[in-house]
């Protein structure tokens, strides 16, 4: 159940937050007959535009309508994104899972994650588009309730949030991809070492799967996003090594084996007897010989010499 | 339409190259329009949010955007979770905004970081939130890296503030 409903009574002129969509008024609270049933409707009307909906006071809080968060809540708020515990998933797939989560949900807390963990990964590469603007509707949901829960200009709000997560007089840290790696995480499970993948003293120069060649600006399309998103996914579900697969060590103390040749391995010779001796024949090259008659027989008549070209046509019948 | 409105004399000729930034920055007009006077009893360091509520003398229409410029400074803001260094104000999807150019020079020589806070001002007022790219003009201003950008938006912020523009004008 979203945080703040619980017992949710509500009264015209309440102010509540309505998930995705911020902050609201309840304009009226009536009776309105539909296909045949009486059912009381809250009518909300958004402070940010005036747009109006009507909702089933039943499905209140299943919607996950709330009230506006209180000054202490914003106070947590700034806590949360004070500290640095919140890493964003670099699984793209979980990360919008969840992202989308907490919005719909709509507590004041999810959309603080949302933006945090937004703001930390922006640190390691740029955002993509869809995240950019997730995370711009995210900042704006927040700013908004902010500013309701502490009744001052939505600049101010912001700046108040801002504060907190790019502190003044401080550049913005550069992040890794090893920042992000959870303890126990898919790659962790590997347990490979560079020795045993064949890779020892970095003898492949590789570039790390988990961070790309920068990007070249947040001017990338949706769908280039996605599909860095998509190898980036892939290379967290089954790390792929490029390469080589690994050699086999030879056991200690066993003699080194001699370089391998490269090509095809020659053809085994025939052993060599003193019928086989003699040394066969070379053998010919080019077209076999054509098979001669057999001696005795009649010699056949040369054959007429082949006509060439097209064969002439039948001349009519001259009775005609 | 940007009108720039200034409370402290200015060059024409810098306010002019001004305005033709902003032009190229927004694709809207702006111009010049006028000075206005501060309110009385108000000393420097000047409350910003007070200065736009009180200014009077500004003459404009329902859609315009109005930018105040001044060379005195602007108070700092106290905000529940700190204190926000304060060169420039706007009200968030509202008409006016301020921008102070005490911490620079002047508009000649330091017209670039002034642009800068400028567009972050206006973009203020078309509803963007502050960006996450640092090259982009709605970074958050107190940050070190901001002076030294040029007065660009990035490609989310400027597609954001061209169909704000667009809404506007329909």
């Amino acid at each position: 159940m979203p945080e703040g409903s619980a017992a949710l009574q509500l009264q015209v002129g309440d102010r509540v937050v309505y998930p995705n969509q911020g902050v609201c008024r309840v304009a009226a609270i009536d009776v309105k007959e539909v296909a045949g049933q009486s059912l009381t409707f809250v009518t909300m009307r958004r402070e940010e535009d005036g747009a109006v909906v009507m909702v089933p006071q039943g499905k209140i809080i299943s919607i996950g309508v709330r009230k506006v968060a209180s000054p202490s809540d914003v106070e947590e708020i700034y806590a949360f994104l004070r500290s640095d515990s919140d890493k964003a998933d670099l699984d793209w797939k979980q990360r919008a899972r969840t992202n989308l989560d907490r919005m719909t949900q709509g507590g004041i807390l999810g959309l603080a994650e949302v933006v945090k963990g937004l703001q930390v990964l922006s640190e390691l590469r740029p955002l993509p588009t869809k995240e950019r603007e997730l995370y711009d509707n995210a900042r704006h949901l927040l700013v908004s309730e902010v500013a309701a829960a502490l009744g001052t200009a939505e600049a101010n709000a912001e700046d108040s949030i801002d504060i907190v997560l790019f502190p003044p007089g401080k550049e913005r840290p550069k992040r890794t991809a090893a920042e992000f790696a959870r303890p126990g995480g898919d790659e962790d499970d590997m347990d490979l070492d560079g020795d045993l993948m064949g890779l020892e003293g970095g003898e492949l120069d590789l570039p790390s799967d988990e961070e790309p060649p920068a990007e070249p600006e947040e001017e990338s399309s949706e769908e280039g996003g996605e599909e860095e998103e998509g190898g980036e996914e892939g290379a967290e579900d089954a790390p792929k090594k490029r390469g080589r697969p690994p050699k086999a060590k030879p056991a200690e103390g066993a003699e080194p084996a001699a370089p391998k040749k490269r090509g095809r391995p020659p053809k085994p010779k025939p052993e060599v007897t003193a019928e086989s001796a003699e040394p066969a024949a070379p053998k010919k090259r080019g077209r076999p010989p054509k098979a001669r008659p057999p001696e005795g027989a009649a010699p056949a008549e040369p054959a007429a010499p082949k006509k060439r070209g097209r064969p002439p046509k039948a001349k009519p019948a001259e009775d005609e | 339409m940007i009108r720039v409105v200034t409370l402290d004399p200015f060059d024409d000729k810098q306010l002019a190259k001004f305005n033709r930034t902003l032009y190229t920055a927004f694709g809207v007009g702006s111009e010049h329009s006028g000075s206005a006077e501060i309110p009385a009893g108000m000393s420097e360091p000047l409350d910003a949010e007070k200065l736009l509520e009180e200014v009077k003398g500004i003459r404009a229409y329902k859609d315009d955007k109005v930018l105040l410029l001044t060379s005195r400074k602007l108070k700092d803001r106290d905000l529940p979770s700190g204190k926000a260094p304060t060169s420039g104000f706007a009200k968030y999807g509202k008409d006016r905004a301020i921008l102070s150019i005490a911490p620079f020079k002047d508009l000649e020589k330091d017209f670039k970081p002034i642009a800068r806070h400028a567009l972050h001002q206006l973009g203020t007022l078309w509803e963007l939130h502050h960006c996450l790219d640092p090259r982009c003009s709605m970074y958050p201003p107190w940050t070190p890296s901001f002076n030294q950008g040029d007065h660009i938006f990035c490609t989310f912020c400027r597609e954001k503030s061209e169909q704000k523009i667009r809404l506007a004008k329909s």
